[in-house]
């Protein structure tokens, strides 16, 4: 079975929507410790939180098509990206949904993986403070461009693997019947 | 248990609202019917440059005075569809010298559209706001994403 290979037009439209989040990202990520102003030495990522207007700031949206879309949501503490992974039939459906879930149940490996997506999108990363005082900057940029860039690939690689795999079941049963 | 769903904090005095963040540049606000007026004989306006080819005035026209505020959504859908037509109507190779005689303020209204219009992917088509996005970075940097972020003065 041959790979199907993208036009070169929607590989450039990848590439500028890679470089759209990368600079908004870069744009987004300046977070600062910031403690909670309702509860005395607490300390929450304000974007969750939402505990005052002042200190959420407008949330952008970069999107290549309704069905490819990455929000991002900044805060002063925090910031949390969300992406709606292209799925285009029921296969591609089920095979984002299984290796999501399979990465949110493992979200404390990942660091920055929040554990369940916001409503409309299927992946979401929370990236707080303490997290860019342990971690380079553009290398978290840099992990979540990787991100979207491998999973697509990883989705519309599972599916041809799976159909490889339900062709040899299907020829090795129907030759047990004919 | 629903007593718990009740946001009590929103009943302190000292309580931040939306509104108290933003501030009309002449410190009063806009009715939605005029603003969305003065939008609309802004559309007519910038349909003639366009239709007399001066496309780098329709654009100016078309990112000048944003209908800022709270109350209007109408408006500022009309705008952005304005917007949106006149971006759709420049060729791409004309991008980035339009872009780079565009001054500061400009860019960022720019740029507050571009990413108004990605917000709304059914609407309108993110190949082309992606391409000014793009050229739009290029000359005005990351700095002009930070204004976006930041800036009350939404579109």
């Amino acid at each position: 079975m041959s790979m199907q290979q993208p036009s070169s037009l929607q590989s450039l439209q990848l590439d500028r929507k890679c470089n759209a989040v990368r600079s908004t990202l870069t744009a987004a990520l300046c977070l600062e410790n910031f403690s909670s102003q309702v509860v005395e030495r607490h300390n929450k990522p304000e974007v969750e939180a939402r505990s005052s207007p002042e200190v959420v700031p407008n949330a952008l949206t970069i999107s290549r098509n309704e069905n490819e879309k990455v929000l991002i949501e900044p805060s002063v503490n925090s910031i949390r990206i969300s992406i709606k992974i292209k799925q285009a039939d029921e296969i591609e459906r089920i095979l984002c949904h299984k290796f999501t879930r399979f990465m949110m149940l493992r979200a404390e490996n990942f660091i920055i993986l929040r554990r369940k997506p916001i409503t409309g999108y299927d992946i979401s990363f929370l990236i707080t403070n303490f997290h860019t005082e342990q971690m380079y900057k553009h290398k978290l940029v840099d992990f979540i461009i990787q991100f979207m860039e491998e999973v697509d690939k990883e989705i519309s690689e599972m599916k041809l693997s799976l159909n490889a795999r339900a062709r040899i079941v299907a020829e090795s049963y129907l030759s047990q019947v004919g | 248990m629903s007593f718990r769903n009740i946001d009590i904090d929103i009943l302190d005095e000292e309580q931040l609202v939306q509104e108290e963040l933003f501030e009309f540049s002449e410190g009063k606000p806009i009715e939605p019917e005029e603003a969305l007026s003065k939008v609309n004989t802004k559309g007519v306006e910038v349909r003639n440059l366009l239709t007399r080819g001066k496309t780098e005035d329709a654009l100016a026209t078309a990112i000048d005075n944003p209908p800022y505020g709270l109350n209007t959504t109408e408006a500022k859908d009309l705008n952005t569809k304005i917007v949106i037509e006149v971006l759709n109507s420049i060729k791409a190779t004309d991008i980035p010298s339009l872009v780079k005689n565009l001054s500061s303020e400009q860019q960022d209204v720019l740029m507050k559209y571009i990413y108004r219009g990605m917000a709304s992917p059914e609407l309108y088509s993110s190949a082309m706001l992606l391409n000014w996005h793009e050229k739009l970075t290029e000359v005005a940097g990351v700095g002009c994403i930070v204004r976006v972020i930041t800036d009350r003065k939404t579109v």
